[in-house]
């Protein structure tokens, strides 16, 4: 969908639909009635508003009749590149508390640059080592923060 | 608290002494690492530092906190300019054209901009502190909840009218912005929101992982998108700005000095509202506001020196009142109470030496940071020669760490992750950013001194209209609004943001 308006007009949906979602949220907020700002008061004014817009973005959109610009979204490898950046993003997230914040930096850094540019090697095994030793001593042993340290804390 | 040269001459002179200086120069280098590196705000930098400083005295101590705290203001705009990783709200503003500079090779000007705009306006704002700190706190003092939640209004208000011809999107970012800060615990009164019986949303989603998603994860999936070979694929032009640009910000440094020393004054009043509504301020002033957004240099200029002097201004209602204006200058309240001094009017009269002494190596911290920092804009600039491929795990690396590391919670790295999509779409579909982050950084005090201004008037929406500062601030913001809506209205184009008006 490469069409400005069809987009608006799938993006207005959506966030109607949001708004709806919002409203139909706040409406379940317990809370004394009486007080002078009811806690759902502002959930609902916020919910009101995102389903306006979204039904305002929506009929302009469908109203529109001008030259309608472009969007351009990424090709097929694009997409596939993004894909493969988010899951490795997600992976490192999801194994950072069994595995430690340092183990999991030196494998997600490692594993980015080698997917990204597939002659960087030793580039990326040196980086992801760098990486790991920096979040170690830097941040962990330097600087006290409290991240995960998974097997290196046992 | 009262003014003498006498007072002024003494504390310069204890500021000079070998010893106050190092500590200065410590303090400054520290400062401008913690501005610099993902995950450790001036905040956290100065409460890890506190229990350190017991070792050296306290003038000295206090010296060196005060100018990490500075400092970091300094180092805070470098990775937005760079790498497009605004890691405080109040970088938001600079990352947005100091970031375009960059992609057109001229990210050493830009951080070179940040430098001196930040030294000027830091000692403009330190002459304010100085001279005029008893009159100014005293109009501070006028501020109540209704005033707070009119100028907040207003701050929103203008940054969405800012969105131009996509008031639309404006209005739905500034919404989106709003709903992530309201879901978890109210404020006042704890009861759960919008957390569809989610235990993790219960602590809400905060602003800073929201911001780095949407900065910072994003502009890397779109680099990803298209393979890039460098985040930028200009070469490097220039590594200082030139004279005529310095000339160029001139009467911005002064203006955004005067806005983000005034707002600052204001407890509550972060350098997150000053550096949008000075940024605001210079593009409607300007001759030509279809530069910005697309790395104006005076876009820079004006979010910089609004963030330090905003930062000197918040010394004042400190030093006066006794009175913190924001987290880090809580934490240096703090360790104030540590030497056994309490900040507030009889600090002036018991330990005069010891504040003027401390108000005299900010002058000198503010030259220790423009020598140090002028010369370092090379090397921060070289970052973007880094191959894309290798450059771009390492920002996300420090994207996950500033996200985790503010509460440390696996969680706000998984927000950051949401938002790094949200902030995709939202810049393919040309919605702006900058209402949605306003709103999010916002939202909290906005909420606060709304049920504050209620329970005041006993529930009369009138208080925000008959008190004259918030009624001048709700004009504005009405005006704001009614402009916006008449260029909507007039408009028959489709609803984009980013071309012609940016986030």
């Amino acid at each position: 969908m490469r069409s400005q308006r069809k987009c608006d007009l799938a993006a207005g949906v959506f966030i109607a639909f949001l708004g709806a979602v919002v409203i139909l949220a706040a409406s379940q907020i317990r809370g004394d009635v009486e007080e002078r700002l009811p806690p759902r008061t502002l959930p609902y004014v916020v919910g009101f508003m995102t389903f306006a817009g979204g039904v305002g973005l929506g009929v302009k959109a469908y109203r529109f009749r001008g030259k309608d610009p472009e969007i351009l979204w990424p090709e097929k490898d694009g997409w596939v590149r993004i894909g493969v950046n988010l899951l490795l993003l997600a992976l490192f997230t999801a194994f950072m508390d069994p595995l430690g914040m340092p183990i999991t930096t030196g494998l997600y850094v490692a594993g980015a640059i080698w997917y990204m540019d597939r002659k960087r090697i030793l580039t990326a095994l040196l980086t992801g080592a760098g990486s790991a030793l920096v979040v170690y001593y830097l941040f962990i042993r330097f600087l006290e923060l409290t991240f995960p340290l998974g097997p290196l804390g046992q | 608290m009262l003014f003498s040269w006498d007072l002024l001459l003494t504390g310069f002179v204890d500021a000079l002494t070998w010893s106050n200086l190092f500590w200065a120069f410590v303090g400054c280098l520290v400062g401008t690492l913690i501005g610099v590196l993902p995950g450790i705000g001036p905040s956290a930098g100065i409460a890890i530092l506190l229990p350190m400083t017991t070792m050296i005295p306290p003038t000295s101590g206090i010296i060196m906190m005060a100018a990490i705290f500075y400092g970091a203001m300094y180092g805070g705009s470098t990775t937005a300019i760079v790498v497009n990783i605004p890691g405080e709200a109040s970088s938001v503003p600079t990352a947005i054209d100091g970031y375009e500079m960059a992609k057109q090779g001229r990210a050493g000007a830009a951080l070179g901009i940040s430098a001196i705009s930040s030294f000027v306006a830091g000692t403009l704002g330190l002459v304010g502190l100085t001279f005029f700190a008893p009159l100014l706190a005293n109009f501070a003092l006028a501020f109540g909840p209704p005033e707070y939640f009119a100028l907040m209004f207003m701050a929103l208000s203008l940054v969405i009218s800012l969105s131009g011809r996509a008031l639309l999107k404006g209005m739905i970012a500034t919404s989106i912005g709003l709903l992530s800060s309201l879901i978890g615990q109210n404020p006042l009164t704890g009861a759960a929101r919008l957390t569809f019986g989610v235990v993790d949303l219960m602590a809400g989603l905060n602003f800073i992982s929201i911001i780095i998603g949407l900065f910072a994860v994003s502009e890397v999936m779109i680099n990803v998108e298209r393979a890039a070979t460098h985040i930028y694929g200009t070469k490097i032009r220039g590594w200082m700005p030139t004279w005529a640009e310095i000339r160029q910000c001139g009467g911005t440094m002064v203006r955004s000095s005067g806005i983000g020393f005034f707002l600052g004054l204001l407890p509550g009043c972060a350098p997150a509202v000053t550096t949008f509504i000075a940024y605001d301020v210079e593009k409607r002033i300007s001759k030509t506001p279809e530069r910005f957004g697309k790395g104006a240099i005076e876009g820079v200029a004006a979010p910089e020196g609004a963030n330090n002097a905003t930062s000197s201004a918040g010394f004042v209602p400190l030093f006066a009142f006794g009175l913190p204006t924001g987290p880090a200058l809580a934490v240096l309240m703090g360790g104030l109470m540590m030497y056994g001094l309490q900040p507030g009017p009889m600090l002036f009269q018991t330990n005069p030496q010891f504040v003027w002494a401390v108000i005299a190596s900010m002058y000198i911290g503010n030259v220790i940071l423009l020598v140090m920092n002028l010369p370092l804009v090379g090397f921060w600039a070289r970052i973007a020669l880094i191959p894309f491929p290798v450059l771009g795990p390492l920002i996300i690396l420090c994207s996950v760490i500033g996200a985790y590391s503010i509460r440390f919670m696996l969680f706000d790295v998984w927000v950051a992750l949401l938002f790094g999509v949200v902030g995709y779409a939202m810049r393919k579909l040309h919605f702006p950013i900058a209402p949605l982050v306003l709103a999010t950084v916002l939202a909290q005090m906005l909420e606060t001194s709304l049920q504050q201004s209620l329970l005041i008037s006993q529930g009369s929406w009138l208080i925000f209209f008959n008190r004259p500062i918030a009624g001048a601030f709700m004009a504005l913001a009405l005006a704001s609004i009614a402009r916006g809506i008449w260029i909507q209205v007039r408009s028959h184009a489709p609803e984009i943001a980013i071309d012609d008006a940016d986030v």
